[in-house]
């Protein structure tokens, strides 16, 4: 194969890795392949000769005089891609890096259309400082008056000054003293250090500064439209900030309004404007822009986002609620939640009207809000979803309203014991007993001594007993070992199972008065039965030795 | 005259390229033949007339018309790429019109031209067979020139030219309300970047040059370049050197907006003419944030406009109620800024200072108004003598400071425009490194002077 035939199927490779490199991820085998096959192409030329220099047209790139490529149209013109940023020469060096070839198709394959970028393409490869791939470029295409140069030159030489100036300067300077000498301020190695400091601790994003400033300018402003376009420019440098994941400029411009020592010294107008920055700051479309940021995988520090949601005004929680159901990842969320946690302390019913939300998951999430913020007030909106159709929700608000909740909740719970599904009743036996009231304990002994008690499950049981066991006390005792010892004639596998979850309570109390009737029972026979006996037991005296 | 030429060059290369191509295809005395020949001459003969003769050359990949060099237009492309392809097919490197030329003579040459692609020897061909036409000479093409021969201080002088005309071109379009291409802004500071990484001294010695008429363009540009000089100077990489340099670029763009009978009022400001002078930096930072989208450099440009008249300690203007500490690159371009306008005749200050004065105010001012470990950097980068300096040497010499040494800061390069007879000279080049064989150094520099006080025009011997 000629050289020329070797360089059009390079070109060719080229092309089509323009398209390749936008489709496929840099993980994907044919990304890598793409990328292989050129460079190995071009290695291969590249052992026989020191370079490959390719001249480009606007419809052609040549090797040597000879065509390589050509192409016709202005679309997919490889040829015009080059020229029309002027570049005029394209050569690859011996020892061309598998890497350098990588970020130079990388490059190319960048869609300058629909990516709105201030760079071209000689700019890209400028900066990437390529050592083996070299280009000529022609900068005429830059210049909008190429006659400028040689006017401003004839301009500033129209006023050459005559001999005479010359010949005085001449005649003055031996009049004149000597010039002292000048000693230039040498550089030490501490001044370096500063530098480098400085140069390192220079931050990449200067929104914060940016509306530091616009704050300051502020203080200038001329009537009431330069004052809107100033606190314009602060939302649109908070919008640029938050894409980048920077909520501190959000937080900083936040505490700037809400100073509001400093906000009296501005003008009416401009104190009116900061009102309506404010605004914007809790807008849909601020938070949505937090939230596609959050979604991109930004993490935000947690302490930031409460500080952040801290300075919101309330306004923003129905969007907050909105998009909480919109995230698709789950630390996104999480973000969410905290923003919420802290916003809806500011309005406990704007966050309860997230319970109406027809997403479960929402739902779930906003009750474990209210449990967070953990206002009483939340109550009366938390007692309604333990109706809620999903279980999952039912048992997240019955758990909550456990924590949260006082006697006046010990009602709804209680029914929830009813419940049709054994997991929803088990939260709400644990609820009743996280209440922990002389009635919680009234409510859970009736429950345990009621007849239809025997036909739950052995775990359903082993719960009730359980929950009872923290209150210790003679009643609740008594009840157990009474309920331990109970022998029936009917339904004898039930009450058996009965007995063993009241073992299984006493063992919780680690009352030492159970001893011995749990002690007449550790070789029963059966095994249900003795195994909880006997764990009750040991339970007991372990607790008893350890204390 | 140069500018015309060039003008006037695209259309004779093109037309040139129509008679050649057209020739090729029909009979030498064809009407469409003859009528692009007639095109030609019409667009030659009145240049062959006030010019003595015309020379086509191709010099690399472009064409010169009696040396100036022939823009590249992407609507005459096809006849470029043509004519340049039959000329190096040909070696053919020069064509000379001597003078008046006539009908034959181009069908001579054309002739000429079309039966030399059937030669071996095709230059050779051609010259023999134009040995009787006396007006029409030809030359062969010369190898392109390497890198290293290509003159550096050409390729500055265009580098700092093309920066200017942007900059106009920016201020023009900001002030009709146009947009403004960010591309090329970054392009145009790019080749500065490399220069300034290549040709430091080159660059930085253009912004010596103040006798132009747009003091604000010539000023955005030189605060650029020695803003990048500093910053290549403290080691900032080359794409935050473009950053500062196209930041510096835009530092004083809220002048636009200042009325013109304020900026160029020949006399003093009165107090509410200083107060509208002194919003130019708010003005800049609105202009910069209206420019385009947010973005790192926009942010980073109105945040220096905005900044680089407060000083390094807030005694500047605009007053501010919450310092926050100056911008990294505010303080850089504070020190440039400041140093190109105290050497520059503006309308408001019409004595510039001298290099060296200047630098020892700027000294003056360090840690005050100004950054102080930044102006070691900046003196350091500028030299004791800079470019521009009007020095009288130990040899009864006198000159200008041409090049600063930056190993030797006392001992620049200097161009002699006054001999030690006290004659003005053309201007040679002195190198005060260079030792006799004794090892006394030839030249020293003695005593300086104001080059303003005797209104010694720097363009005459920079340029």
């Amino acid at each position: 194969m000629t050289l020329v035939q070797d360089v059009k199927e390079i070109i060719q490779g080229i092309v089509k890795a323009k398209k390749n490199l936008r489709i496929y991820p840099e993980n994907n085998p044919i990304y890598a392949k793409t990328i292989d096959d050129i460079h190995s192409r071009m290695t291969s030329i590249l052992d026989y000769s020191d370079s490959l220099s390719l001249k480009i047209r606007q419809h052609d790139i040549f090797l040597d005089g000879e065509t390589v490529y050509h192409a016709n149209g202005k679309e997919e013109n490889l040829a015009l891609f080059f020229f029309k940023d002027g570049i005029r020469e394209l050569t690859f060096d011996k020892g061309l890096p598998r890497n350098e070839m990588e970020d130079f198709l990388r490059i190319l394959a960048v869609d300058f259309d629909r990516e709105a970028l201030d760079d071209d393409i000689v700019t890209l490869m400028w900066e990437k400082d390529f050592r083996f791939i070299h280009y000529i470029v022609d900068d005429s295409i830059l210049l909008e008056d190429e006659t400028y140069e040689e006017r401003a030159t004839e301009e500033a030489k129209k006023a050459a000054a005559n001999n005479e100036g010359i010949l005085s300067a001449y005649r003055d300077a031996f009049k004149v003293e000597k010039t002292p000498e000048v000693n230039i301020v040498p550089i030490t190695d501490e001044d370096l250090e500063h530098m480098i400091r400085e140069i390192e601790n220079d931050p990449a994003d200067k929104s914060i500064k940016l509306i530091h400033l616009l704050f300051e300018m502020l203080y200038y402003v001329e009537g009431l439209e330069e004052c809107r376009e100033l606190t314009g420019f602060i939302s649109s440098a908070l919008d640029y900030a938050i894409r980048l994941g920077n909520l501190e400029a959000a937080v900083y411009t936040l505490q700037k309004i809400g100073n509001e020592s400093e906000v009296a010294t501005y003008e009416e107008d401009v104190r009116a404007c900061l009102e309506d920055l404010k605004g914007f700051i809790g807008s849909d479309g601020f938070v949505n822009r937090i939230s596609e940021v959050l979604d991109r995988g930004a993490e935000f520090d947690e302490e930031l986002l409460r500080k952040f949601a801290s300075l919101l005004d309330k306004n923003a929680i129905p969007t907050f609620i909105q998009i909480l159901g919109e995230l698709k990842r789950a630390q996104a969320r999480k973000a969410v939640i905290s923003i919420l946690s802290e916003l809806g302390k500011k309005d406990i019913p704007s966050i309860a009207k997230g319970l109406q939300d027809r997403r479960w998951y929402v739902v779930r999430n906003i009750i474990c809000i209210l449990r967070q913020i953990g206002d009483a007030s939340a109550l009366e909106h938390l007692v309604r979803v333990v109706r809620h159709p999903d279980k999952r929700v039912k048992k997240e608000a019955i758990r909550t309203l456990g924590v949260m909740g006082t006697g006046d909740v010990l009602q709804v719970l209680n029914d929830c014991m009813s419940d049709e599904d054994e997991r929803v009743r088990l939260t709400a036996v644990r609820a009743i007993g996280l209440i922990g009231t002389p009635v919680s304990k009234k409510i859970l002994m009736e429950r345990v001594t009621d007849r239809s008690f025997r036909d739950k499950s052995f775990n359903e049981k082993k719960e009730f007993f359980e929950v009872l066991a923290k209150w210790k006390d003679d009643d609740v005792v008594s009840l157990m070992i009474k309920t331990l010892k109970r022998r029936t004639f009917f339904k004898r596998a039930k009450n058996l199972e009965t007995r063993a979850a009241a073992a299984h309570g006493l063992g919780t109390s680690g009352s030492a008065e159970a001893l011995e009737p749990l002690a007449k029972l550790g070789n029963t026979k059966n095994r249900l039965l003795r195994e909880n006996v006997q764990a009750a037991i040991k339970r007991i005296k372990g607790e008893k030795n350890g204390s | 005259m140069e500018a015309d030429l060039r003008l006037a060059g695209k259309t004779i290369i093109n037309q040139l390229g129509v008679v050649l191509r057209t020739g090729y295809f029909h009979d030498i005395d064809n009407v469409a033949v003859m009528d692009a020949i007639e095109k030609f001459l019409n667009l030659v003969n009145p240049l062959t007339e006030t010019e003595g003769s015309l020379k086509i050359d191709i010099i690399g990949e472009f064409f010169y018309i009696n040396d100036s060099r022939v823009r590249y237009p992407l609507e005459y492309m096809l006849n470029f790429d043509y004519l340049l392809r039959e000329f190096q097919r040909r070696e053919l490197g020069t064509v000379i019109f001597e003078s008046r030329l006539g009908t034959d003579d181009i069908k001579t040459f054309l002739k000429v031209f079309i039966s030399s692609a059937f030669s071996s020897t095709p230059y050779e061909a051609m010259k023999a067979s134009l040995e009787e036409c006396t007006n029409i000479r030809i030359d062969k093409l010369k190898k392109i020139k390497e890198d290293g021969d290509i003159d550096q201080r050409k390729i500055v002088k265009k580098t700092y030219f093309n920066a200017v005309s942007f900059t106009e071109g920016v201020m023009g379009k900001l002030k009709a309300g146009e947009k403004v291409n960010m591309k090329v802004a970054k392009r145009v500071v790019e080749s500065m970047v490399d220069l300034i990484l290549s040709e430091e001294q080159l660059l930085v010695g253009m912004t010596a040059i103040k006798d132009y008429d747009e003091y604000t363009y010539h000023h955005s540009v030189n605060v650029s370049v020695l803003s990048i000089a500093i910053g290549q100077k403290i080691g900032l990489s080359r794409k935050a050197l473009t950053e500062l340099g196209l930041v510096a670029l835009f530092h004083d763009i809220g002048k636009m907006e200042i009325p013109k009978e304020i900026l160029n009022k020949p006399t003093a400001f009165n107090e509410e003419e200083w107060r509208i002078i002194r919003r130019h930096p708010y003005l800049g930072a609105r202009t910069l944030l209206k420019l385009k989208g947010f973005d790192k450099t926009s942010i980073r440009s109105a945040v220096v406009a905005f900044e680089h008249h407060l000083h390094y300690d807030y005694s500047g203007y605009p007053k501010i109620r919450n310092p926050m500490g100056l911008d990294f690159y505010s303080r850089i371009i504070t020190i440039a800024d400041q140093y190109d306008a105290m050497t520059s005749s503006r309308v408001y200050a019409r004595v510039p200072l001298a290099p060296d004065r200047a630098l020892s105010i700027i000294m003056e001012r360090s840690g005050s108004q100004l950054d102080p470990v930044l102006c070691k950097f900046f003196v350091n980068m500028i030299g004791i003598y800079p470019v521009g300096s009007l020095v009288l040497l130990d040899t009864d010499e006198m000159g200008l400071v041409y090049e600063c040494n930056p190993l030797f800061a006392d001992r620049p390069r200097v161009m002699i425009i006054v001999d030690s007879t006290g004659r003005k000279t053309g201007g040679s080049i002195a190198d005060l490194t260079e030792r006799a064989p004794s090892g006394k150094y030839l030249r020293s520099i003695a005593k300086t002077l104001d080059p303003n006080k005797y209104r010694l025009n720097l363009a005459e011997y920079l340029l």
